[in-house]
């Protein structure tokens, strides 16, 4: 039986014309830290609103915790914490005012927490929320996204517009609940350095569909560079899950999604490579602007795409 | 639910007070001064009621709230949209009636029996208050997916001039003639198309007779029921114009 948390299967949503989901499909299991990555505008919002009964799909399934938003879409939102992209609060009332308005709506809402979540998070409660710093509102949110203690957190780019010292500690009263509670959480970013460090998985959406779903430890070790000569151009444009060429000088650059059989071609061809292990924005990068046929261009590993 | 309505009180008390204190003012210091009639001070208190009241309430509830973005925030909590529609349509109703309501109650208090009688005061202030009414359902339909209080407060606008010309010719349409303030007229029966418009209400009484009252009563219920059923279909949806 499927643990699965979130499961969207063939999910195509249009507005208009424009095609945002092109057959999405995802699948996030209980208790990982799920990184949602994506750049912006390619339907990281509007799937996450479907998760949340939003929205709906024009084709295709979505489950939450074992429901239909479009169908429970309440239901959903009573187990769910959801932090929106930049979220807009209600400027004129104090923090104490926005914890007391948001607690009536969830059954399960845990005062206690809330209490201890303002201390951690240094939240002055008689102030307004329109005086609130940036990274202040930021932790507001996130605390009223976890007060009634969700079993899964949606976080839609939650550090959007802060500045990095404000990222790094957000990340870091993100960590701190991570590690206390067993909860799901999707963590929609475009900022790769900051989901590296928290996520089991990740997702890579591109033009509507997920291009890569697998264990941040998978990608690292399988999504390789390799450094080769520029004799070796031929082969290499013929190598199994190419992400990226780029040429610089005599050398070339190649970006595989699966550095195993690529090494077996390399060996087998017996081109000699220098392999590079990449971070998570540099396989980002590969996957969402990569190019599969190298650039004219001469200058060194600059990118023409 | 509670909750909503103490959220949508703090928002939009000001204004009840804002509406309250121009129109209560206004009767009170010129039924006080006394340079017109009561009847024609009391005929501007209400055009101002009518003009001013709707379309305060109606850009205020929603599209200032999409303006702010915090209305994607309230729908995005475990409750159902219709009652955060409810808690607003209630509150733009009770923005709109209490102005009215408090300017009736100075209006009687210091002048009721003076030059009109009370019961035709009261009666007055019924009238505007349902010409008011009909104009903030069509207000608030029509703006209810604009993206901004600025649009919305020009929607508002123009939906109530268009409703001042269809009064306009509807009246030329009944009366042929040109109204000067020397001339006495003889008002003839209102065209029976008056029903439609929200100012049928504005009509004195002697002018109009019980069965197109009530035909305009009936018509304008219906009217603002479906305005408001076509509001709450739209109104969880994205704004107009909104990206994605």
């Amino acid at each position: 039986m499927s643990n699965a948390v979130i499961e969207m299967n063939n999910v195509v949503k249009n507005f208009g014309r424009k095609r945002v989901l092109n057959g999405e499909n995802l699948s996030v299991q209980q208790g990982e830290t799920f990184a949602y990555l994506g750049r912006n505008g390619a339907g990281k919002t509007t799937s996450i609103k479907m998760l949340l009964g939003l929205l709906k799909p024009d084709s295709g399934t979505v489950r939450v915790l074992g429901l239909d938003p479009a169908v429970s879409p309440l239901e959903v939102r009573r187990r769910v914490g959801y932090v929106a992209e930049d979220q807009a609060m209600f400027g004129w009332m104090r923090v104490q005012q926005i914890i007391s308005f948001v607690a009536p709506f969830y059954p399960t809402w845990d005062q206690k927490w809330a209490a201890e979540l303002t201390s951690r998070f240094e939240l002055p409660l008689k102030t307004k929320i329109k005086h609130l710093s940036k990274g202040q509102g930021v932790r507001l949110a996130l605390l009223l996204a976890l007060a009634h203690r969700p079993e899964l957190v949606i976080l839609d780019d939650p550090t959007l517009g802060l500045d990095p010292i404000m990222r790094k500690e957000f990340l870091r009263d993100l960590v701190g609940y991570l590690q206390g509670e067993k909860v799901t959480v999707f963590f929609s970013s475009h900022l790769l350095y900051e989901v590296e460090p928290v996520a089991d998985v990740v997702a890579i959406l591109d033009h509507g569909r997920i291009v890569r779903q697998d264990s941040t430890e998978n990608l690292r070790e399988r999504v390789k560079r390799f450094i080769l000569s520029a004799s070796a151009e031929n082969a290499a444009s013929k190598l199994p899950g190419l992400l990226d060429i780029n040429r610089s000088g005599r050398q070339i650059s190649i970006v595989v999604e699966d550095a195993q059989p690529a090494i077996a071609a390399l060996q087998r061809e017996q081109i000699p490579f220098d392999e590079i292990a990449l971070n998570l924005d540099e396989i980002f990068e590969a996957y969402v602007i990569g190019r599969k046929e190298p650039a004219n261009a001469e200058p060194p590993l600059e990118r023409v795409a | 639910m509670r909750s909503l309505l103490w959220k949508e009180w703090h928002e939009q008390s000001w204004k009840l007070a804002f509406g309250s204190l121009i129109l209560g003012a206004f009767a009170l210091i010129g039924l006080h001064a006394r340079v017109v009639a009561d009847e024609l001070l009391l005929q501007w208190v209400c055009f101002l009621a009518v003009a001013l009241l709707p379309v305060l309430a109606s850009t205020g509830l929603v599209p200032a709230e999409r303006d702010d973005g915090t209305l994607e925030s309230l729908l995005s909590l475990p409750i159902a949209p219709w009652r955060v529609f409810a808690v607003k349509s209630a509150m733009g109703v009770v923005l709109t009636a209490g102005p009215i309501f408090i300017a009736a109650i100075v209006s009687l208090v210091f002048a009721g029996g003076r030059e009109m009688p009370g019961a035709a005061m009261a009666g007055l202030y019924v009238r505007t208050l349902a010409a008011a009414l009909s104009l903030f359902f069509w207000m608030y339909a029509l703006t209810v997916r604009l993206p901004t209080e600025t649009r919305a407060s020009l929607i508002a606008m123009a939906v109530l001039l268009m409703w001042l010309l269809i009064a306009l010719g509807l009246t030329q349409a009944a009366e042929h003639t040109v109204w000067h303030p020397s001339v006495e007229i003889t008002v003839p029966a209102p065209s029976p198309l008056w029903v439609i418009c929200p100012f049928v209400f504005l009509i004195p009484p002697k002018n109009i007779g019980p069965t197109l009252m009530l035909g305009a009563v009936f018509i304008q219920a219906m009217i603002a029921a479906l305005l408001l059923v076509w509001a709450s279909r739209r109104f969880a949806r994205p704004a107009v114009s909104e990206g994605l």
